[in-house]
């Protein structure tokens, strides 16, 4: 591969240093992928606005996210307040914003927790193999019998309502899915060559998982991870709306369209853009993440 | 086949058993006193120690685990912390409730996601193909409690034409024989009140069929285009074979397969996803008794919920394990 990209830029006009050559090469695939997917690039489009909104929030929001202003109870969309305002008379474009940064953060926290934890039960249970993999997998399908969002309304409810509590929770629920992932693919790769060579040159089992196994596993995980931002967003704004995450006055937009769910009658604007945003956020995740399974999959691949 | 049931179901009894001792733990997690937690701040020494002593706090972990175990044998779930009822018994009657919304939302998703799935594959990156993926992919991603309220606001609040929450008009009283509504009234020729449950239904209903359509229709489309690139379909077609014929019965029955096992795993999980639904539209089912348990943290309902749900997934997936094991024989002799 390497000699080939050498060879390929010294026919070239004129001779380039490997490395930009690659970032090229990665470029056009890039591009090539976001030309066949046109879905993807509206998930990315959607991810980058949402993103921009949160990490600006603080600049462009045009309210206090947290002010209650008895005046302004339930008003509807205006130019003041380009959503409304909520049964506090709190501007909801602000409490959105706001509420965002929590969404993606608890996201992107909840993945990490179980992508770290799992990933490292599951690569060490394949790896190791014997009882150890036996009994790791039978505590993994246990916490896998239960449905998903059943078992994080439980934990949360156990722990006490929190945001921090509830994202534990659904982090918990991840935790079996990366590991049954991670298992199947060390299993897949502990017998390769590179790992008995490295072995036999001495490799300790944790420099062996590190540097030879984990590596070659990272692609379908990551892809996984990708898919469970989404259902993660999800979960938390559903513990939100049962009242088992963020608690008040936190703007988090599960809890939001709790707050505005009895008010819909008169005021539909309460409820409306906090789960649309969700909704947003999560399907730009899952149109990323599908577009990554197929680009994965040699076999649907095939007709680009 | 009756070994490979055998086998399965033997299978099944370690995660079961450590289905409970996760149940279990639950309110052991607490931190601090779990009486304390449960009963608040303001409880008095007495009721603390009443409580530890209904939940067995005082005796060592072992023994409160075989306690809990020998009283789930016996049919014993605890008893409500808040209306002092037996659990088991209040979620019998909740269990038709929730069962004929799920049952009712698998029938909405498989109209919809069967035909959604092939003509995805068939028209393969065809506008429809992209309008549909786009389609199935915003029922797997819309919240089910959000877009509960949205349908509400549409057709109940502006357009009037479905009742906003409930299960039945009060004023209807149809006789019970399956508890299932619907069902009752055509069987007892009460056609009023099943035409009055299924407009309570329907709302209901396709919130939960958005994600499992979805779901159904995403998994359809990947097992046809598989399928659809196989040799065997080549062969058919190059036998000159009908379009259709090749579709529907050797591609389809392929493609179908693996279907099922969503189907199974799924609808165990639309009971999960009850909890949000039955919430907004204020369906007696269990999930709303669940919910109405988490909000004054009624710990023994919570736990004996749970261990319902999971029961009920459990044995979805020991029932697709078992079909499967029917419909494919290389699954059933596989060691």
């Amino acid at each position: 591969m390497t000699n080939l990209t050498r060879t390929q830029s010294q026919t070239g006009a004129a001779a380039r240093p490997i490395w930009v050559e690659r970032w090229l090469q990665r470029q056009a695939m890039t591009l090539h992928f976001l030309k066949r997917n046109p879905l993807a690039v509206v998930g990315l489009v959607i991810l980058g606005t949402i993103l921009l909104g949160a990490l600006l929030a603080p600049v462009i929001a045009p309210h206090d996210p947290t002010k209650v202003s008895v005046k302004e109870m339930l008003d509807p969309p205006s130019a003041a307040h380009p959503f409304g305002t909520d049964f506090l008379g709190r501007d909801l474009f602000s409490r959105i914003l706001h509420g965002g940064r929590n969404t993606l953060a608890i996201g992107l926290a909840v993945v990490t927790l179980a992508f770290v934890v799992g990933v490292s039960v599951g690569i060490f249970s394949g790896f190791t193999g014997g009882w150890v993999d036996v009994v790791i997998m039978r505590i993994v399908d246990a916490m896998l019998s239960f449905p998903a969002l059943v078992l994080a309304i439980a934990f949360a409810a156990a722990l006490g309502p929190s945001l921090t509590n509830s994202m534990l929770a659904v982090a918990l629920t991840l935790i079996p899915q990366f590991a049954r992932l991670a298992r199947g693919q060390a299993l897949g790769v502990r017998s390769l060559l590179h790992v008995e060579a490295a072995r036999s040159l001495g490799a300790g089992t944790g420099r062996l998982l590190w540097k030879h196994i984990l590596p070659l596993c990272l692609g379908p995980l990551l892809v996984q991870a990708s898919l469970s931002l989404g259902s993660a967003i999800l979960q938390t704004a559903s513990l939100g709306f049962l009242g088992l995450g963020a608690q008040p006055p936190t703007p988090e937009w599960g809890a939001d369209v709790s707050a505005g769910a009895q008010f819909i009658r008169e005021s539909p604007w309460v409820a409306l853009f906090p789960g649309l945003t969700i909704l947003l956020s999560v399907l730009a995740f899952n149109l990323i993440g599908d577009a990554l399974v197929d680009w994965m999959n040699p076999r649907t691949r095939k007709g680009y | 086949m009756l070994e490979f049931t055998a086998r399965r179901i033997l299978y099944s009894i370690p995660a079961l058993l450590l289905v409970l001792v996760i149940i279990f733990s639950l309110v052991r997690i607490t931190p601090g006193d779990p009486a304390v937690a449960l009963l608040g701040e303001g409880a008095t020494e007495a009721q603390v120690k009443a409580l530890r002593e209904q939940l067995n706090l005082d005796l060592p972990m072992h023994e409160q685990f075989t306690r809990y175990v020998t009283g789930l044998l016996h049919g014993d779930l605890g008893t409500s912390m808040r209306t002092n009822r037996p659990i088991l018994q209040e979620l019998i009657q909740r269990l038709p409730a929730t069962l004929e919304l799920a049952l009712f939302a698998t029938l909405l998703a498989l109209v919809v996601g069967i035909p959604l799935g092939i003509l995805s594959a068939v028209y393969r990156n065809s506008w429809f193909d992209q309008a549909a993926r786009l389609f199935s992919l915003v029922g797997v991603s819309v919240p089910a409690f959000w877009f509960a309220i949205i349908l509400q606001i549409i057709f109940a609040l502006l357009l009037g034409w479905l009742p906003v929450s409930g299960r039945l008009d009060p004023l209807v009283r149809p006789e019970t024989v399956t508890g299932f509504l619907i069902l009752d009234g055509l069987l007892t020729g009460d056609y009023d009140a099943a035409k009055d449950a299924l407009r309570h239904i329907l709302l209901p209903a396709a919130v939960l069929a958005a994600f499992y359509g979805a779901t159904v229709a995403r998994y359809l489309r990947a097992n046809m285009l598989e399928v659809l690139s196989s040799d065997y379909i080549r062969t058919a077609r190059g036998k000159g074979l009908a379009e259709v014929k090749v579709l529907l019965k050797h591609a389809l029955q392929n493609a179908m397969l693996p279907v099922v096992t969503i189907i199974g795993l799924k609808f165990a999980e639309l009971l999960g996803g009850a909890i949000l639904t039955e919430t907004v539209f204020s369906w007696p089912g269990m999930g709303r008794y669940m919910f109405e348990a988490i909000k004054v943290r009624d710990y023994p309902v919570i736990q004996g919920a749970t261990l319902v749900f999971a029961t009920i997934y459990m044995l979805s997936s020991l029932l697709v394990d078992l079909f499967y094991g029917v419909l494919d024989p290389r699954i059933r002799l596989k060691g």
